[in-house]
């Protein structure tokens, strides 16, 4: 399904299949875990971007991102831009997968298993700074960078702690994971009770319609 | 004849579009052959100087839509370089063939090079042949490509008549080609760069500004997305379609044989 201009969205799909093949051969763990998925084909669908766009696993090596794909998909998964950043980023997968709006056809298994390669990945950019700058220097610098993201990282764990403790527990503006989780849950049973009252509805209608029709 | 507009030229007598010139139709493939005998060389870096890179991207969605499969019998015609093979190659596998084919024997050895040098051997056959007669058996291919390589044969209906007839039932045609812009003012932008600015470039690179002259008047000649459809459905291919590409200024053709 092809929406936007072929050559428009081949150039973004060509820069992150760049971007992601070049991530994944500074990981080689990745490669090893990325290998048992090798030949998977997952469909996305970004609903507010009103894009399609496939991902295939070449091999634990490679990965392909097409416009057009004829392969079977292991999954089909369909949502917003929003809902795709919560996952990708998100550190229980299956828990955002449930709750969010995001439709899946297919097996959710491949998709999970992707999204945990992806989140887990531990690239080596030491490997390509010490190709440039020679054993020494580009330990030196890879160690400065390494400490700098790690700091980096650990300042930002540490703020969305913080602000999560602050927006449960201090502001009172947030409510609870399992609460919130409970909550989408009882949304959802009511949703199906809701479905299956108007079902009962209209069948009431079309009986009643029936019994008009029929002469006493 | 049909009239211009459409870009169709092709005649009951014994001329032919050569650019925006008549020629004999016996003529046509030599003289085509002399225009790419002269840019060979530079032609994938003349490529992506008048494209910016982009005739990348037409012929990665290409391949795309090619759905090519290990195992599978690829022919590429008019593959010039090999830039569509090499791809090909690694899709279909060891098990699978890709046949690079074209008219000229110096676009071919620069083809052959090229797909050595990227690692592409053992499973591709390189072809000296005419479109408009493929010297390969009836049936016999799963998916036939051919980018930008069919506005510069004489007669198209017989090329088309030739790769339906080396397809295998179910096997498709893909035509990526130049086409006609959608947008009137995009047109008119395309037509400045193609007169003025894409014969300057193969000047200054390939020291042939006739060559490109004749590609820009080329392409002002072939059949627009409509009317190459059409050609694809009077030749006896089913469930055509085209897919515009950067505003229609490329679109590509795909076709079914039945």
């Amino acid at each position: 399904m092809i929406r936007h201009d072929p050559a428009l969205l081949s150039t973004a799909l060509a820069a992150a299949e760049r971007a992601l093949n070049g991530a994944l051969a500074l990981a080689p763990t990745s490669q090893q875990a990325l290998d048992t998925l090798a030949g998977t084909v997952l469909g996305i669908e970004v609903t507010t971007l009103d894009l399609v766009a496939y991902l295939e696993v070449v091999s634990g090596e490679e990965l392909r991102l097409m416009a057009h794909c004829e392969t079977p998909t292991a999954a089909f998964v369909r949502g917003s831009l929003e809902d795709f950043a919560a996952l990708a980023t998100s550190d229980d997968p299956a828990a955002t997968l449930i709750n969010s709006d995001i439709e899946i056809e297919g097996s959710s298994a491949s998709l999970i298993a992707l999204q945990h390669i992806v989140a887990g990945m531990e690239v080596d950019w030491e490997a390509p700074i010490v190709d440039a700058l020679g054993d020494v220097a580009g330990h030196q610098l890879a160690e400065t960078l390494r400490g700098i993201f790690r700091w980096g990282a650990n300042a930002s764990a540490s703020l969305k702690r913080q602000l999560s403790e602050y927006l449960l527990e201090e502001g009172r503006l947030t409510p609870p994971k399992a609460e919130l989780e409970y909550f989408y849950e009882s949304v959802q049973t009511l949703s199906l009770k809701v479905e299956r009252l108007q079902a009962k509805v209209q069948r009431l209608i079309a009986r009643a319609a029936e019994r008009e029709r029929k002469p006493l | 004849m049909k009239d211009d507009t459409s870009g169709v030229t092709e005649s009951a007598d014994d001329t032919t579009d050569f650019g925006y010139s008549r020629v004999n139709r016996a003529d046509k493939a030599g003289l085509v052959r002399g225009v790419f005998d002269s840019v060979a060389s530079r032609y994938d870096l003349m490529n992506d100087l008048m494209s910016g890179g982009i005739h990348r991207l037409w012929k990665r969605f290409t391949i795309e839509l090619s759905a090519a499969r290990p195992g599978q019998t690829i022919l590429d015609i008019a593959g010039g370089t090999g830039d569509l093979a090499a791809k090909f190659s690694r899709l279909v596998g060891r098990d699978g063939t890709v046949i690079l084919a074209d008219i000229n024997a110096a676009m071919l050895e620069v083809g052959r090079d090229r797909l050595l040098d990227k690692g592409a051997s053992g499973n591709v056959e390189v072809v000296q042949a005419d479109a408009q007669y493929l010297p390969f058996r009836n049936d016999s291919i799963d998916c036939i490509t051919i980018a930008f390589g069919l506005r510069n044969v004489t007669d198209k209906a017989l090329a088309l008549a030739s790769m339906l007839r080396v397809l295998k039932p179910g096997g498709r045609l893909l035509v990526l080609e130049f086409s006609k812009p959608t947008s009137p003012m995009l047109a008119k932008l395309y037509d400045q760069y193609s007169f003025q600015i894409l014969p300057a470039m193969g000047r200054l690179i390939a020291q042939d500004a006739d060559s490109y002259r004749y590609l820009a008047e080329s392409i002002r000649k072939h059949p627009d997305q409509e009317v190459l459809l059409e050609m694809m459905e009077d030749a006896g291919f089913v469930d055509c379609r085209y897919h515009n590409m950067t505003g229609g200024i490329v679109a590509v053709h795909v076709g079914i044989k039945a």
